[in-house]
């Protein structure tokens, strides 16, 4: 009964690999809208509808990209950002996951933690940034603290949710069949929050990014927040253009990325 | 002596809400013979599953006994599988992987688990699907499944929860065969709960009919319909009869449950 969708299968991919030749009708209109709007922005200033001071060009921001990537000691600021954001996220990693588990376990330090926790994950922890800085100084150390605060509680109170909303016949199915406490962790609990997991993470990314940029706003000596303020200060339309769009297609890219795992999780088809 | 052994069984739960106690099962007493095909069959609230359950090991009794084999029972053990209402099966593994997820709790050292979960996935019909997984398969295949995961454990009595309860009436009938044609091979005691009459006559050597309020045993009925059975049965005077007799006994439960209703 299934194997037509398992035969179909494969001319789907097809489909897919050749779509590119015969775009569908939205793609057309996709283009040909980003197209027209395109020609508007650079025609725009010269017709005298907008200042172009305050808006640039397409063709300026363009050649403010490449001027960026050639001679900008791009790369030395990407890299101090990163160093940031990959700290502050694999620490929030290490703490949240385990924690998640034990409150997603532990009844009682679920009572215990749990309200705070929440209030925490509700307030915005950029709040806490003057007091970091204060605390931790003007170099990475505050970013990396912020990106930590930013990413921890998504994955915490997701995982939480995760093992602590385990299907409960599944656990007596388990049960009958005589599995251990720790059969059950492994083989129930585990495998069945993977998607809840992943979906702290992804959350998290887009908390983590925005916590490197502003705490480089806020006061740094390096990295995309810093050259954000800098070209603010200068009034650089084009190039704070060309941060923007790199810090968007940033997030954009990792959130797809876990977006991507945890579908072909969610789907059950794997292992 | 019997195979299963229940004497002075009672099970108490405290409601959630207002902490009142009260008894699910009570005063209930049944011998099962080895090899034995009992169905139990009640109206709902009358305690069937909940009799089940304490068999399987997974509910804890406030009053007397079970034992299986003069051993008392005091929690799940391999000497009995659960099939249960919902098919429970675990949503990332595939068939073959939900089949094995019995044998590895359990530790099976009685050869290869893949080729014992396949001996048993083919024998509930699914050969072809053993790679699929639960979201896949429609109702009455997820049912086969959790099937052939509790007949994979080689169990010695077989606990079964209204196995086909949420399946349409023509798959339930297949289903129904099915399992006495999987059962006659080696007849292994089975305990099946149900509230379905035709199912609970056709599948049974002895039916247990339940009332409530609290759940206990109205009467014992022996079924000697010749085996092997088949749909024929169902149209068989005896049948007719044990049919007559199973409908008077819930006709009676409802209409108590309907006075009740309207005194409140």
């Amino acid at each position: 009964m299934r194997s037509a969708e398992m035969t179909a299968a494969p001319a789907e991919t097809r489909q897919i690999s050749l779509s590119f030749l015969r775009p569908s009708r939205s793609t057309v209109v996709g283009l040909v809208a980003v197209l027209l709007f395109l020609i508007l922005w650079q025609i725009a200033p010269s017709m005298g509808w907008v200042n172009g001071r305050f808006t640039s060009r397409p063709t300026e921001v363009f050649f403010a990209a490449l001027d960026i990537f050639r001679n900008d000691s791009f790369l030395y600021h990407a890299r101090i950002s990163l160093t940031e954001f990959v700290a502050g996220f694999a620490l929030a990693i290490v703490v949240s996951i385990p924690l998640g588990v034990l409150l997603g376990t532990s009844k009682i330090a679920r009572y215990l933690i749990d309200p705070p926790l929440m209030a925490l994950y509700i307030a915005p922890t950029l709040v806490l940034l003057p007091i970091l800085v204060i605390w931790l100084g003007i170099d990475m150390a505050p970013k990396i603290a912020v990106v930590f605060l930013g990413a921890v509680f998504p994955i915490v109170l997701n995982t939480m949710a995760g093992m602590s909303e385990a299907d409960s016949r599944l656990l007596r199915m388990a049960r009958s069949f005589g599995a251990s406490r720790f059969d059950i962790f492994t083989r129930v609990l585990v495998p069945g929050s993977l998607p809840a997991l992943l979906t702290g993470i992804r959350l998290a990314v887009g908390r983590a990014v925005l916590g490197v940029v502003v705490g480089e706003l806020f006061v740094s000596q390096a990295g995309i927040g810093y050259q954000l303020n800098l070209y603010g200060q200068a009034m650089r339309i084009d190039r704070l253009l060309v941060y923007a769009l790199i810090v968007s297609a940033f997030g954009y890219t990792l959130t797809i990325m876990v977006r991507s795992v945890e579908n072909k999780i969610r789907d059950w088809r794997s292992k | 002596m019997a195979q299963i052994e229940i004497r002075d069984l009672g099970i108490d739960y405290r409601k959630p809400k207002s902490n009142e106690v009260f008894s699910a099962v009570d005063g209930v007493a049944l011998s099962i013979e080895r090899g034995e095909f009992v169905t139990i069959v009640g109206s709902s609230g009358c305690g069937k599953s909940t009799l089940l359950m304490a068999v399987a090991g997974l509910v804890n009794l406030s009053r007397g006994s079970i034992r299986i084999d003069s051993k008392e029972v005091i929690g799940p053990g391999p000497d009995r599988a659960v099939v249960f209402q919902e098919a429970s099966l675990l949503p990332w593994r595939s068939v073959r992987g939900n089949v094995k997820f019995g044998l590895e709790m359990q530790r099976w050292n009685g050869g290869d688990l893949n080729e014992r979960a396949m001996q048993m996935i083919r024998l509930v019909g699914l050969g072809r699907f053993s790679d699929y997984h639960p979201h896949q398969l429609s109702g009455g295949m997820r049912q086969r499944v959790n099937i052939a995961r509790a007949l994979a454990v080689d169990p010695e009595v077989l606990l079964m929860d209204e196995p086909f309860g949420a399946l349409d009436a023509q798959t339930r009938e297949i289903m129904g065969t099915e399992l006495l044609r999987i059962w006659e091979r080696d007849k292994k005691t089975a305990l099946f709960v149900t509230h379905d009459i035709d199912e609970a006559i056709f599948l049974a050597d002895k039916i247990v009919v339940m009332g409530r309020n609290p759940g206990h045993i109205k009467e014992v009925i022996k079924v000697d319909l010749p085996r092997p059975r088949d749909e024929a049965v169902l149209d068989s005077e005896d049948f007719n009869n044990l049919r007559r007799r199973l409908r008077a006994h819930l006709a009676e439960d409802m209409s108590s449950m309907q006075l009740v209703q309207e005194v409140a």
